[in-house]
């Protein structure tokens, strides 16, 4: 059993989604960050939830964070266009406070990860 | 409704902002996706593809004599999947085995890839069996193993390959029980 991770890298042709350099995709993604910071303020103010612009803003800084290591310029523009769809849904309330709050995931219960709770909770 | 009024006008600001993409003063800009005037850039540079190719640390993207490497190609930040479904799932990759009842080879020659099996419940009402698995029931069928392998890289996941026994055929013939140069012979010297 050879457990893989032994990259074989074919050479091939792809197309560019956004960005044609790593420094364009980077400012894409400050751009995109900065529109999320600005309007935070305003989302706070027009959804109820129950979370500060502070909350906000660490929550967004969060989310850029969790993409850091991200390399490939085609994901990274995946990412901004993901991420500009999200500002719009929110700012013309497509997404409702449930889909807001969906960030912070708060009612997810963690998975037992300590022996004592897995055998508490009845199965791995 | 101040407020309404003030955040309203802010997002026009980055709809506004949002229109103007790719050009050399608007580095601010996010921009919509493959717009017309990315493809028109494009074939002023005269290599609208670009190069993924292998390079010692990882892949190399090249467009028009621009180097950047690139570490590893992997998907898995956009796909949507979650992460423990990336993280914790090995992935065996094998070729479906030979239908016993039939002595032809058909549907063997391709390859597929499934999960490590999670737990599975009987339900108690109907007897049904259950699974929490979301990936259970995945299917997916390539033409060869290097195809799934790539996937699976793309992905993130890791894989294991089952290879499929070969086997010698043996020789079912009942003459060279006979044959002139095996000492199977008994009757007649």
């Amino acid at each position: 059993m050879a457990t893989g991770r032994a990259a074989q890298v074919v050479t091939r042709q792809v197309r560019p989604i956004l960005s044609v350099s790593h420094n364009e995709a980077r400012s894409r993604a400050l751009a995109l960050y900065k529109a999320w910071y600005r309007q935070i303020p305003h989302i706070v103010n027009e959804i109820d939830i129950p979370k500060s612009t502070k909350q906000c803003r660490e929550k967004l800084r969060e989310e850029f964070a969790k993409h850091k290591d991200v390399k490939d310029v085609r994901v990274i523009d995946m990412l901004i266009i993901k991420g500009q769809m999200e500002l719009k849904e929110t700012v013309q309330k497509w997404k409702q406070v449930g889909h807001v709050m969906n960030y912070w995931k708060e009612t997810v219960n963690k998975k037992p990860t300590d022996f004592l709770s897995k055998f508490l909770e009845g199965k791995d | 409704m101040a407020s309404r009024i003030l955040s309203q006008a802010s997002f026009n600001l980055f709809k506004n902002v949002s229109k103007v993409s790719r050009q050399a003063s608007a580095s601010f800009s996010v921009g919509p996706v493959r717009n017309d005037k990315i493809d028109e850039e494009l074939k002023k540079v005269e290599a609208p593809l670009v190069t993924v190719e292998p390079h010692q640390s990882g892949v190399t993207i090249t467009i028009s004599g621009v180097f950047f490497i690139l570490f590893q190609e992997d998907i898995s930040p956009v796909t949507g999947i979650p992460e423990e479904h990336i993280k914790n799932r090995l992935i065996r990759i094998f070729k479906p085995a030979r239908n016993t009842m039939q002595s032809g080879s058909a549907n063997t020659h391709h390859w597929e890839m499934e999960f490590d099996t999670r737990e599975r419940w009987e339900n108690p009402l109907m007897g049904w069996s259950s699974s929490a698995d979301p990936l259970s029931n995945l299917k997916l069928s390539f033409a060869s193993e290097a195809e799934a392998i790539a996937h699976c890289e793309k992905h993130g996941w890791q894989w294991y390959i089952d290879q499929p026994k070969t086997k010698e055929p043996k020789v079912k013939n009942y003459g060279v029980n006979f044959a002139w140069n095996k000492r199977t012979r008994v009757s007649t010297k």
